[in-house]
C-alpha cells in the first residue's frame, strides 16, 4: 500500500521482503534519495533535523516476516524488525536479551529494532557490540538476491544502494553471557562505553568486544587468548585474578586501537580504563562466579 | 528469508517533475483517540508529534525535546507506549492512537491522575501527560510492579519539578488502592495490556 504524496514524496508500506526490495529497487533505479524506515528512532528525528527530506520512504513495519525471531539446534536468527522489548525477555538469548535490556527507555525499546540498529551503525550501539562479540552473520536482501555477511565487513561497507537487512543469526549459546555498559542517563543517550563477553564452553574459549574505545566494538584478542589457556575448560570457571588480567588485557589492546574522536569530557585513558573495568568485572560474572552487586 | 526480484513496484506513480519546494502536502487519516481525524497538508517527514500539535490541535501530547529523550509526547500506538516524536505520523495511519486525552475519565488513568494530585506531582505540569500515560502502560502490563521496576519504566520519562519521589509515590498508591490483596502477580510479558486495566 502506499501513500502518494505527489511526485517527490512518496511512502511505501510494503507487506512482503519481496515487496519492500521491489519498492526501494525503484527508488535507486530512479535515481532518487530512498530511505528505510524501521522504529524511527533514529530516523524520525533526523528527518526534523535534516531540512528537506528523502523523496521516499520504505516503511518496513507492516512487513511481519521481518519480526520474526526463531531458534535452530545450533542457530538463533533474528528478523530485522525484531524490536529490543522483544529480545529483552528472550530466555534462548541471555546476552542479546541483556543488551537490549539496557538500550534507552521503555518507549524507544518498544520502537527500536534489529535492522535499524544497523542500519544507523552507531559505532558505541550496543546491539552492535554484542553481535560482534556474537560473530554475528548479517543477513541481506536486494534485487540481485540473498546474501550473508560479518558484522566486520557490514561496518566495513555498509549495505549495498537497493540493499536492506533481513535478519541476524547468532550461534546458540554454549556459556554464560552479559552485557555491561556505563555512560550517561540510560534513557536518553548511548553508552559511553559498553562490553560484551560470551563464554562458549563447547569450543572453549571466551569471546570479548568493547565499544567507545575504538572506531567500532573492537575485539580483545589477547585478552581472549589469555582465557582460552587458563580458564579450567572442566568446571567453566576461573579465578578472580584471572578476570582482573584479563581486563588489563584488554585495556592494552584497546590502547593500540585506531580511536574514536577525542571527546574532552571523556578522554581516551578514562574510557581505556573503563573498558579494562567492564571487562574484568564482565569475566568475574561469567566464569568467576562474582555476582552482580558484589564488589568485584 | 530471500526476497524474490519481482513484485508490484507500489507507489512509482505521478510523473517525475518536483515543485521549487520540492514537496506536495499529503493527506491521509489517523486514529486518534478513537476518533477518525482527517490529516492534510501534511510533509512525509513529520512526526507523529508534529501531525498531532500543530495539524490536530492535540496540545496534551507535549514537545520538549524531539529527540525521543524526554518521554513529554508518550502516547500509546497500538497498546504500546512510544515517544510520539519518533514515529513518523504518516506510516501510522492504521494504528491506534492514544493518548492521555483518550485514557478515559474513568478506570486507572483517572485514578493515577487523581493519585499525582494527592502527591503534588504535578508541579509545573508539562511532564504529566507523558507520565500519565507511561504509568497507565505499566500498570497494563505489571500491576505489582516494585520500586526498581517503577523507577526504570519511567526512565524515559524527564521530570525537572518534582525529583520523582512524588511521582513514585503516586504510582505506588494507585497499586495499593487497586490491588489490596496483591491480584497482579508478576510475570506478564504484555498478555493483558490493554488501555483499559480491568476495574477493580
Ligand atoms: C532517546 C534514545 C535513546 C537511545 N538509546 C540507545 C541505547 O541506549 N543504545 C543503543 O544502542 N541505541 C540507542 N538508541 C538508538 C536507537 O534506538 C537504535 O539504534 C535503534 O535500534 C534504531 O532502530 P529503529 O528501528 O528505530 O531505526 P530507524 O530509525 O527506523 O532507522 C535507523 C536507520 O537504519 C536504517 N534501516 C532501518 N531498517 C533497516 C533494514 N532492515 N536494513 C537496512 N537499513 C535499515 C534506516 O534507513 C535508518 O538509516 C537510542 C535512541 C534514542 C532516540
Ligand atoms: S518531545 Fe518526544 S521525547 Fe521529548
Ligand atoms: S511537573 Fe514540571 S516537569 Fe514534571
Amino acid at each position: 500500500m502506499t501513500t502518494p504524496g505527489g511526485p517527490s514524496t512518496v511512502l511505501h508500506r510494503p507487506g512482503t521482503v519481496g515487496e519492500a526490495v521491489a519498492s526501494l529497487t525503484a527508488e535507486v533505479e530512479a535515481g532518487r534519495d530512498v530511505r528505510l524506515l524501521a522504529g524511527g528512532t533514529d530516523l524520525v528525528p533526523a528527518l526534523r533535523a535534516g531540512g528537506r527530506g528523502p523523496a521516499a520512504i520504505v516503511a518496513l513495519r507492516r512487513v511481519l516476516e521481518l519480526r520474526v525471531r526463531g531458534a535452530s539446534a545450533d542457530a538463533l536468527t533474528v528478523g530485522a524488525g525484531v524490536t529490543y522489548a522483544d529480545l529483552a525477555g528472550w530466555s534462548l538469548a541471555p546476552g542479546l536479551a541483556a543488551a537490549s535490556r539496557v538500550v534507552g527507555s521503555v518507549q524507544i525499546r518498544n520502537c527500536g529494532t534489529v535492522g535499524g540498529a544497523l542500519g544507523s551503525a552507531n559505532p558505541r550501539g550496543d546491539l552492535l557490540t554484542f553481535l560482534a562479540a556474537a560473530e554475528a552473520e548479517i543477513l541481506l536482501a536486494s534485487a540481485r538476491g540473498a546474501r550473508t555477511t560479518d558484522v566486520d565487513g557490514f561496518l566495513r561497507d555498509g549495505p549495498e544502494p537497493g540493499e536492506l537487512v533481513t535478519a541476524v543469526r547468532v550461534a546458540r549459546p554454549s556459556g554464560p553471557q552479559t552485557y555491561l555498559k556505563i555512560g550517561g542517563r540510560q534513557a536518553a543517550f548511548p553508552a559511553l562505553v559498553s562490553c560484551a563477553l560470551l563464554v562458549d564452553r563447547v569450543r572453549e574459549r571466551v569471546c570479548c568486544a568493547v565499544s567507545g574505545v575504538a572506531t567500532g566494538p573492537w575485539r580483545v584478542a589477547a585478552a581472549e587468548r589469555l582465557a582460552g589457556d587458563e580458564v579450567d575448560w572442566s568446571t567453566g570457571t576461573a579465578p578472580l585474578a584471572l578476570a582482573r588480567r584479563f581486563g588489563e588485557l584488554a585495556a592494552g589492546g584497546l590502547r593500540a586501537a585506531p580511536p574514536l574522536p577525542e571527546d574532552p569530557r571523556h578522554p581516551a585513558d578514562y574510557r581505556v580504563h573503563a573498558a579494562g573495568v567492564l571487562a574484568a568485572r564482565a569475566f568475574a560474572r561469567c566464569l568467576a562466579g562474582v555476582r552482580r552487586g558484589d564488589p568485584a | 528469508m530471500s526476497a524474490g526480484p519481482a513484485g508490484p513496484v507500489d507507489g512509482a506513480e505521478g510523473d517525475d517533475t518536483e515543485g521549487d519546494d520540492g514537496w506536495e502536502p499529503l493527506q491521509y487519516h489517523l486514529n486518534v483517540d478513537g476518533t477518525r481525524r482527517v490529516v492534510s497538508g501534511a510533509r512525509l517527514e513529520e512526526s507523529l508529534l508534529t501531525v498531532l500539535r500543530e495539524r490536530l490541535g492535540v496540545t496534551s501530547v507535549k514537545d520538549a525535546c524531539e529527540q525521543g529523550r524526554c518521554g513529554a509526547c508518550s502516547v500509546l500506538l497500538d497498546d504500546r507506549l512510544v515517544t510520539a516524536c519518533t514515529v513518523l505520523a504518516a506510516d501510522a495511519v492504521d494504528a491506534r492512537v492514544l493518548t492521555v486525552a483518550g485514557l478515559g475519565a474513568s478506570g486507572p488513568a483517572a485514578r493515577i491522575q487523581a493519585a499525582f494530585l494527592a502527591h503534588g506531582a504535578v508541579q509545573c505540569g508539562f511532564c504529566t501527560p507523558g507520565l500519565v500515560v507511561a504509568v497507565t502502560d505499566l500498570l497494563g502490563r505489571r500491576p505489582a510492579a516494585g520500586e526498581q521496576e517503577i523507577r526504570e519504566a519511567l526512565a524515559g520519562n524527564i521530570c525537572r519539578c518534582t525529583g520523582y519521589g512524588r511521582i513514585l509515590a503516586a504510582v505506588r498508591d494507585v497499586q495499593a488502592g487497586r490491588a489490596p490483596g496483591g491480584s497482579g502477580a508478576p510475570g506478564g510479558s504484555g498478555a493483558n495490556r490493554t488501555n483499559g486495566v480491568g476495574g477493580a
